[in-house]
């Protein structure tokens, strides 16, 4: 004891003690600073803080009643009610001015889990990964998400999103059961099967403007384990590339990444596939986000543009084929890491948009891209850092939906600046963008910012105007609002 | 009372006065509460350091106290002006915590052992808690405009007691 409190008198010791401290303090300061999200006494964002709005009331969802009464009393009342799950759409899908926000997150019970039937039933405001989690001891995994697992059950239906799974057709299709509030209050039990008032239809990929989803039946599959298979392919080798993938059984999932180096620029690319090895896994657990650091560094390195974002593409090809042939379950392919892409500069901002096109129009449409966009865009002050191709399926469930026909997505993730003149010119490449894409009997995705006209909403959604309608039908009072709606359909 | 003994009252009160600000401020920087909570203690471990370095000098009355007034000075004028990312600031913030608990544990050290102590501690108490109740009508402009005047007041007073020494 003597000798501990001896130490404590001398000054190499208390600034030996400062230095570890610092270091260790220096490694674990998070990457993910940014400041978004629901407040009510200052000014509510999603994601990309380009929406801030005052909210008058903040609820935290606890139990179906409370917000059956909330609902009730918005609907005589002329309240606007908004409902928000992790809030990564970038739009105000999540918000309103002056409206009661109903905060999902809270509600995220998983309920049950048959075995048997493969299926669990969950609250909407759990994520991918409390379901993950969930589910990994029964040897089940999730038949369609994000790559990523961040988002919750409610958000992700409410948008009907993709991701690497490229045999189970649109997310909406996974959903067995539902129970939903409707805009006048009501609870109702609803299954895709004996949804003769079509209320999935517009629920999925409604973006909350039907009503809150509660929970969900989910559909299930195994949580096989995968061989990675990784390939360098020229642009226009990947149309082909892809067909004869869609034909291969042992195919289950898939993705691609397009070079936007500048000597690479749109005519690299290289494809993820992963591949059936007939096993499954009951006992590896979910990876948690590896190497973040390293990512993010080689991620900023490749932000300044030029000669380090070829840099940044090697890099990326060298870390591909490390990977290839390695094995992966399904569940953590399910689970991409996503804080490494984290961003706060003041005065700038990232953005994620994605056009989807028919499958066969892919490389024409590659080709005219070209033309669009600066191969080297170090000295622009518009940026596009990433591109990933997706595969999304034909999907008749919904109204709003993306995919009229077999699609290609490309998730562009693009950065720019803040002042007018920055977001005009911003906003003037999207459009010029969503043009090419409509050429070619395209769509771009509703969660994200809106860059877009109406006409161009219009002209990719024309199934708007039923939306529309049968939104008035179901809402006469428009209990249901958020920015998005505002701006594109009301 | 002399010039010597008002500098480490001002220092002090100052100190107390500003401190209020300078957590704001680093609540806005840390953003979780245990980035929040390893920033002080940072500050401490710092702090009890400096204190240990002025204990270990052999000649205590060879000191430069003006430089630790316009160390900490100059560390609160950079905390005022400082505009960088976002993501860059809490590296910046740990080096200046170190760095203001070196001083202030240096500061804190020689201040204990001054004639005046005594009656220091009891008139810093009594201002701060007057001024405290004036500050909280004051709307505040920015956190980190108080800081700066602050910061600029310790570069003066240190300049002020290096002037009147070489005098
Ligand atoms: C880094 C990143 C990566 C992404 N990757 C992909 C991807 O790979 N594939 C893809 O398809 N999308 C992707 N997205 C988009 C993402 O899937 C959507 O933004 C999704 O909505 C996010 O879920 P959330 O919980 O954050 O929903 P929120 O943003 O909170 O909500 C989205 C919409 O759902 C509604 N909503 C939320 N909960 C409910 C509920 N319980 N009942 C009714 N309506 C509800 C909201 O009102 C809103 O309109 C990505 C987004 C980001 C930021």
């Amino acid at each position: 004891m003597q000798k501990i409190k001896d130490l404590f008198k001398k000054t190499w010791f208390l600034g030996c003690l400062v230095i570890i401290f610092a270091t260790s303090v220096l490694w674990n300061i998070p990457i993910e600073k940014r400041k978004y999200g629901l407040s009510e006494s200052s000014l509510v964002t999603d994601y990309t803080g380009l929406l801030p709005e005052r909210v008058v009331r903040v609820v935290k969802a606890a139990d179906r009643q409370e917000l059956q009464k909330i609902a009730k009393q918005a609907n005589e009342s002329g309240q606007r009610i908004s409902v928000a799950g992790l809030q990564h759409s970038q739009g105000g899908h999540t918000y309103y001015k002056d409206g009661v926000v109903l905060d999902m997150r809270t509600y995220n019970r998983i309920l049950e889990i048959n075995e048997l039937q493969k299926t669990v039933r969950v609250e909407a405001g759990a994520t991918w990964e409390d379901v993950q989690d969930a589910i990994l001891p029964y040897g089940l995994a999730l038949k369609v998400t994000q790559s990523q697992s961040i988002f919750t059950i409610g958000g992700s239906l409410s948008v009907n999103g993709h991701g690497r799974d490229i045999r189970f057709g649109p997310m909406a299709g996974t959903v067995k059961e539902m129970t939903l509030l409707t805009p006048t209050g009501e609870i109702k039990r609803l299954t895709s099967r004996g949804d003769s008032e079509e209320w999935m239809k517009y629920v999925l990929g409604g973006y909350g403007l039907f009503g809150v989803i509660l929970d969900v039946t989910l559909e299930l599959t195994d949580n096989d384990i995968y061989t990675i298979h990784t390939e360098k392919l020229k642009t226009e080798e990947y149309e082909s590339y892809f067909n004869n993938l869609m034909k291969d059984d042992n195919a289950a999932m898939h993705y691609a990444r397009v070079s936007v180096a500048p000597s690479s620029f749109l005519d690299e690319m290289y494809v993820i596939d992963y591949n059936h090895t007939g096993k499954q896994d009951r006992s590896t657990s979910l990876k948690g986000e590896q190497g973040v650091r390293l990512s993010k560094l080689a991620l900023d390195l490749g932000r300044h543009g030029g000669g380090m974002e070829d840099l940044f593409w090697r890099a990326q090809k060298k870390y591909i084929a490390s990977i290839d042939k390695k094995e992966i379950t399904r569940n953590n392919a399910m689970r991409s890491e996503s804080t490494f892409m984290e961003f706060t500069k003041p005065g700038r901002v990232e953005v994620l948009q994605e056009y989807f096109v028919p499958v066969h129009s892919y490389e024409e449409y590659i080709k005219d891209l070209k033309k669009l966009l600066s191969a080297d865009d170090k000295n622009d002050d518009f940026k596009v850092h990433n591109i990933t191709v997706r595969y999304a399926a034909k999907d008749n469930l919904t109204s709003l939906n993306y995919a009229k026909e077999d699609m290609l997505g490309l998730v562009v993730l693009i950065q720019h600046g803040l002042k007018e003149k920055e977001i005009a010119e911003a906003t003037a490449i999207i459009r010029d963008w969503t043009d090419l894409t409509l050429k070619y009997d395209g769509t771009y995705y509703l969660p994200y910012y809106r860059y877009q006209t109406k006409e161009q909403f219009k002209a990719s959604y024309p199934d708007w105007e039923k939306f529309r309608t049968e939104k008035l039908k179901r809402d006469s009072n428009e209990v249901f609002q958020n920015l998005f709606y505002d701006h594109y359909i009301k | 009372m002399s010039y010597k003994q008002y500098i480490p009252l001002v220092v002090t009160v100052g100190q107390v006065a500003i401190f209020p600000y300078y957590i704001i401020w680093l609540k806005g920087v840390s953003l979780t509460f245990s980035l929040f909570a390893w920033f002080f203690a940072a500050f401490s471990f710092s702090a009890a350091w400096g204190y240990q370095m002025y204990q270990s000098k052999k000649d205590k009355n060879n000191i430069h106290i003006s430089f630790i007034y316009i160390g900490m000075g100059i560390v609160y004028i950079i905390t005022g002006f400082i505009k960088t990312t976002f993501e860059n600031l809490p590296y910046i913030v740990l080096l200046l915590q170190i760095i203001l608990g070196v001083l202030q544990g240096y500061f804190r050290a020689w201040h204990s052992g001054q004639k005046a102590y005594y009656l220091q501690v009891v008139h810093h108490y009594l201002i701060v808690g007057f001024m405290m109740i004036g500050l909280s009508f004051v709307k505040v402009i920015s956190p980190a405009v108080f800081i700066a005047v602050f910061g600029f007041l310790l570069c003066g007073c240190g300049f002020l007691s290096l002037v009147k020494k070489t005098s």
